[in-house]
């Protein structure tokens, strides 16, 4: 999927099948009585707009013949900080809600900022603890938002 | 609406007495703030500080609440510039063009145009609410569900067929964010729908999650592979518009102002739609829409006039009927039912006092905003120095806070993240995103309008066509549409021509 030809191709072919299943879940939605416009009526039009978009795009993009445009996707390396900064930000929403925000924000800025910019982890660690804080005392503390505090709300 | 001279005279001495000015100073802070700050929105500010202020008599409360609203839209356009993190929601679009210009070093410049058009269009507006707010209040109550159906539709046909070369793509973006919205419980039936069991799903996904996720996680993504040193491309900053740039926005300014107010005195337009139909419009008066999206100061201009704008144009059916014509206003309505003062044609009989003197004190708002928000512009388009692997972390962070804090929910969060990958495949793959964002927002309110004009014409979709202003709407989201397409063709009957003749 190097060309914008083989991403259309290929997304296309995606929203085609979304849009089959969508149609699908559409069709087993219960119907109301006495409305003039059925539950199902709506995501049955877009199910049906996803696919048929989809798989015209596809076909557009299959007969295309003209000059090929090459899709900017990152290198292996850029890659990797893709997938560990994702990975980091799951972990981090697995664990938020136990752990708290302010404990959590801290450890994740610190990582990723450690991570992504290679500063000494002391310098990481010093970020990461004042995010945190910011987080507990602006937030938590002084808005009265109900973040999770985790330990510290105890 | 019992307009005099002397009524507007006595309100402008009662604005300007010293407490009730602390007091909208106060607002004007604290909205800048609550624009600023992830997690706390317009309607939870005022609801959060209704109850404190109830040591104040009701017109510096009211004052200081109605500035905490407009304070926020001009607070809002900051976060959406300088980190492509709409503060509120009525800041999304300022996004697409400002965060452009920031990248391109023109950050100064682009929040100094949102202060000012602000100012411009909060001004305009109020002009509007004091001269002509009688005359323009029975055109909120013209408007139906089919004419709101017809708006919405019109809204999304021109953002579709604005996608100019990507139309198709624009169209599966469109659906996209329709079927994001559709997700859970139907408005009218409450009949649970796309939910695949999760019983998550069935609160259905908000539209604040997928607009954090398409713009700045999937932003902080992209800079992420790229290894980027710095979020903006050029490190030479500038830091005030020039008198070009405000000359090239004058247009911008006023027709988004007029716009702005008009649409705001519809219930359920909030400065959310506003600014999108804004947008659209400036993008199709410009003689180089194609610079839209790519850093148009002109698509800075116009969401930040209409959104403020928009809340001065929601004062009308708000004085005039008691009518909140969304969230923030209904919160607002409650502060002054709260005071025993009921809107509605008595409040300007019994109480012109206190009615003028909160619209005086919008003018006086107003300039304090400007005022105020002017010197900070080189304060915040400073945060582009920050490396980006400081700064992409804490946009993550504000993110992740934005994301919780519309429901508190981790659930929502996990929907950004979703649509924070979503929205790096749609970046790569040539996918216009704002119909998607736009679609998203307006879903429920579209639906919900086409199943009660539905209701009301027995089922025959006739309705949109034969009410005038419906029916105006249709016509002009058809015409939109055959634009689209035909422009599409022909540009792929050029780009033919082109390869046959071998340019």
């Amino acid at each position: 999927m190097r060309t914008q030809r083989a991403g259309d191709i290929a997304s296309g072919i995606f929203l085609f099948l979304l849009g089959l299943v969508v149609m699908l879940a559409a069709l087993r939605i219960r119907g109301a009585p006495d409305v003039r416009m059925q539950p199902r009526t709506l995501p049955l039009i877009l199910g049906w707009t996803t696919a048929v978009a989809g798989g015209f795009l596809s076909l557009r993009a299959w007969r295309y013949r003209g000059e090929e445009r090459a899709i900017p996707w990152p290198d292996r390396a850029g890659t990797l900080r893709v997938a560990v900064t994702l990975a980091s930000l799951a972990i981090f929403l697995i664990f938020m809600e136990p752990v708290g925000l302010p404990l959590g924000a801290a450890l994740l800025v610190g990582f990723l900022v450690w991570y992504l910019g290679r500063y000494r982890l002391i310098y990481a660690g010093i970020l990461g603890l004042a995010s945190g804080a910011t987080v507990y005392f602006v937030f938590i503390r002084l808005l009265q938002l109900s973040f999770p505090a985790g330990p510290l709300g105890r | 609406m019992y307009f005099s001279w002397d009524y507007l005279t006595q309100g402008f001495l009662l604005a300007l007495s010293p407490i009730n000015l602390f007091w909208a100073l106060v607002g004007c802070i604290l909205g800048t703030l609550i624009g600023v700050l992830p997690g706390i929105g317009p309607t939870s500010g005022i609801a959060i500080l209704l109850p404190l202020t109830t040591v104040l008599s009701p017109t510096p409360a009211i004052i200081m609440m109605a500035a905490i609203y407009y304070g926020a839209m001009y607070g809002g356009s900051t976060t959406a510039i300088v980190v492509n993190i709409p503060g509120e929601s009525a800041s999304v679009v300022t996004a697409l063009d400002g965060y452009e210009l920031a990248k391109q070093g023109r950050a100064g410049p682009a929040l100094g145009i949102a202060a000012v058009s602000s100012f411009v269009a909060g001004t305009l507006s109020l002009i509007g609410l004091t001269f002509f707010a009688p005359a323009l209040a029975s055109v909120a109550l013209a408007f139906g569900p089919p004419e709101y159906f017809a708006l919405m539709f019109m809204g999304l046909s021109l953002v579709i067929s604005l996608s100019q070369r990507a139309l198709l793509k624009g169209l599966v973006a469109t659906a996209l964010g329709l079927l994001a919205a559709t997700i859970g419980q139907d408005p009218l039936t409450g009949d649970v729908r796309l939910t695949f069991g999760s019983e998550e799903l069935i609160a259905g996904v908000n539209f604040i999650s997928v607009i954090i996720g398409l713009f700045a996680i999937s932003e902080v993504l992209v800079n992420v592979e790229q290894a980027a040193a710095y979020i903006y491309e050029r490190k030479k900053l500038e830091w005030m518009p020039s008198w070009a740039d405000i000359r090239q926005c004058r247009g911008a300014m006023l027709r988004s102002s007029v716009l702005g107010f008009f649409l705001g005195i519809l219930p359920g337009c909030t400065p959310t739609v506003t600014t999108f139909v804004a947008y659209d419009v400036e993008k199709r008066v410009s003689k180089h829409p194609e610079r839209f999206g790519k850093g148009a100061i002109e698509g800075v201009a116009a969401p930040e006039g209409a959104n403020n704008a928009t809340v001065s144009g929601a004062f009308v059916p708000l004085f005039a009927f008691g009518i909140p014509t969304g969230p923030a206003m209904a919160v607002l309505l409650g502060g002054l039912m709260m005071y025993g003062l009921q809107p509605g044609p008595m409040l300007f009989r019994q109480n012109p006092q206190f009615v003028w003197a909160v619209i005086a004190s919008m003018y006086i708002g107003n300039v304090m905003l400007l005022v105020l928000n002017l010197p900070l512009v080189g304060l915040w388009a400073r945060i582009a120095l920050l490396p980006f692997p400081i700064l992409g972390p804490l946009i993550v962070l504000f993110s992740v806070m934005g994301a919780y804090s519309v429901r508190y929910l981790a659930f929502d969060v996990w929907v950004a993240l979703i649509f924070g990958v979503i929205g790096y495949f749609m970046r790569k793959l040539g996918f216009p995103m704002a119909p998607m964002v736009l679609a998203t927002v307006l879903a429920q309110l579209l639906e919900a309008s086409f199943q009660q004009a539905l209701l009301i014409s027995q089922g025959s979709l006739l309705i949109f066509f034969t009410r005038p202003i419906a029916a105006a709407f249709m016509v002009l989201a058809f015409l939109s549409i055959v634009r689209g397409v035909w422009s599409e063709i022909r540009e792929r009957q050029l780009e033919v021509a082109e390869e046959e003749t071998g340019i």
